[in-house]
């Protein structure tokens, strides 16, 4: 299986993100402070813990290019988080929300970040030389409920969002004296190029519920996201007349995706176990398989396997409390991660393909996953 | 203009109930023939394109349940039945359920425990979250 490394951080991850070199981890164990964790001959390392939020942190990202990280939290506020010597220094952004921020993304140039919020509404916060400080232009009256995800498409104009409100909609965030105007006509998609900031440009009533974790695929021709239905939209062709895909599968829903390849996805959720979903050469999505298998338990007789069963019911409900309910235990039991997984990060490229990610959920766990052991994913 | 919408709508609801009366007929010659799949999968089709209004609705379900109550084994009905149908049996299997009748509640829940197995739990919570296609 392939699993790579498993460590418990915490009772509980609410999110995390990993350094431009993915020597550190960032996350948060599920309160007001950001953890930052890096690798010391095999043991990880509490090395900073960035304090200044008052609430629960519900999303954090680490820039590639500029090494800062802004985290994101129900406070309301954000912070941008610079290093300064040895030590991580806060600059506020006061993102004017009266709701709580969800989740947060640097664009890829990392000029620009977005913050989805309770407010219904999405903050584009960019940096202002002149007054030392970033600023925040809010998307408003487009959501009718709380945005749940935010991406950033690779032209770093469009953004996608998914809400509560179950739709998924494309934004331009073109902002003037930061997005210069060559940079537009020197994407791909010019059509794009005149938006102003704000626009919608094309709104997808797919799901019938709540949809989380949207993500553009590494060219930015096609978008997927999830549903709390148990079903996973695939969209190409996003403008005007996007053509739309959606697959459906047998267990619970999703909670975050990621794209390896232009052609495979990655999918985490409620079942604990991550899920691939490949194109074919008619660029038809399905579900491929589970990524993660049950541990094997190597006992030789049936007595031996009845007994540790029992075992692990009884420690696992000694250790978390709760519930007797012999179903979920049995259906959890085995798997890498014990919890829902809300959260998928890439952990290291090769050219177009990542090979690497990380998950982290509800257990506390943060688990690395290789491909490079899952031969016939590679070939696909 | 509303009220136009309105005739255009009880308009294409008779055309449905004709047509469903013709399906009930057909329903009816298929379980003489001993066809409980084919009498299964003829119920729930078209009951996809669901309209809002209640008469529709009602008639749709009395075919679905009198496919429904037809089967004696559950097993060999349900793997012949291709997967594109779970979705919409099983948002039939909650009507079923809600009647509170004790024989049609008797095969729903056997029917249910069999289709939760195939089908999986996102069959549940797709009929869960669908509050647009009700049955």
């Amino acid at each position: 299986m392939g699993v790579m490394s498993v460590h418990q951080f915490a009772q509980c991850i609410t999110c995390h993100a990993w350094s431009p070199d993915h020597s550190m981890v960032a996350l948060c164990p599920n309160n007001n402070e950001a953890h930052i964790y890096r690798l010391v001959e095999d043991k990880w390392e509490k090395v900073h813990v960035l304090q200044k939020h008052d609430q629960v942190i519900s999303g954090i990202d680490w820039s590639t290019g500029s090494n800062r990280i802004v985290t994101a939290s129900h406070d309301r506020n954000s912070y941008v988080w610079n290093l300064e010597g040895s030590e991580w220094v806060p600059t506020l952004v006061i993102l004017r929300l009266n709701r709580a921020a969800l989740c947060v993304q640097w664009s890829p140039k990392e000029n620009k970040f977005a913050v989805g919020s309770g407010a219904k509404t999405v903050c584009i916060c960019y940096y202002e030389q002149e007054n030392n400080w970033w600023v925040s232009k809010l998307i408003r009256k487009r959501h009718d409920s709380s945005v749940t995800s935010v991406s950033w498409h690779p032209n770093n104009i469009l953004l996608a969002t998914t809400s509560t409100d179950g739709k998924c909609r494309v934004f331009s965030t073109f902002i003037k004296g930061v997005d210069a105007k060559d940079s537009k006509k020197g994407t791909s998609d010019s059509k794009f190029g005149d938006s102003k900031f704000g626009e919608l440009i094309v709104q997808l009533d797919l799901s019938s519920s709540w949809t989380f974790g949207v993500k553009w695929s590494p060219s930015g021709n096609t978008l997927a996201y999830v549903g709390h239905n148990s079903m996973i939209y695939f969209v190409d062709d996003v403008g005007p007349s996007p053509l739309a895909q959606n697959v459906v599968f047998r267990d619970l829903p999703l909670r975050d995706v990621l794209f390896v390849s232009e052609r495979m996805v990655i999918g985490v959720g409620y079942d604990c176990n991550p899920m691939v979903f490949a194109a074919d050469e008619r660029g038809i999505w399905s579900f491929v398989k589970y990524l993660g298998e049950r541990k094997a338990v190597s006992f030789g007789s049936k007595y031996g396997t009845q007994f540790s069963e029992a075992f692990g019911k009884f420690y696992s409900q000694s250790k978390q409390g709760v519930s007797n309910d012999a179903v979920e235990s049995s259906r959890t039991r085995g798997f890498v991660h014990e919890n829902c997984i809300n959260c998928i990060m890439p952990h290291m490229e090769h050219s177009t393909l990542i090979t690497r990610f990380s998950t982290s959920g509800l257990d506390g766990r943060i688990v690395i996953w290789d491909l490079e052991y899952e031969q016939d994913l590679l070939e696909l | 203009m509303s009220g136009s919408e309105d005739f255009v709508e009880a308009d294409n609801a008779e055309a449905i109930i004709t047509r469903i009366e013709h399906k009930s007929r057909k329903i009816e010659t298929l379980l003489k023939q001993y066809k409980p799949v084919e009498a299964l999968k003829t119920a729930l089709e078209g009951t996809q394109a669901m309209t809002g209004d209640e008469r529709c609705k009602s008639a749709h379900w009395l075919v679905v349940h009198r496919a429904i109550m037809a089967i004696k084994d559950v097993d060999g009905v349900l793997s012949s039945l291709d997967p594109e149908y779970y979705d919409i049996l099983m948002k039939y299997l909650y009507r079923g359920l809600a009647t509170g009748d004790r024989p049609t509640c008797d095969q729903c829940l056997r029917l249910h425990e069999k289709l939760t197995e195939r089908a999986g739990l996102g069959c549940i919570l797709r009929f869960l979250t669908d509050t647009v296609n009700t049955v």
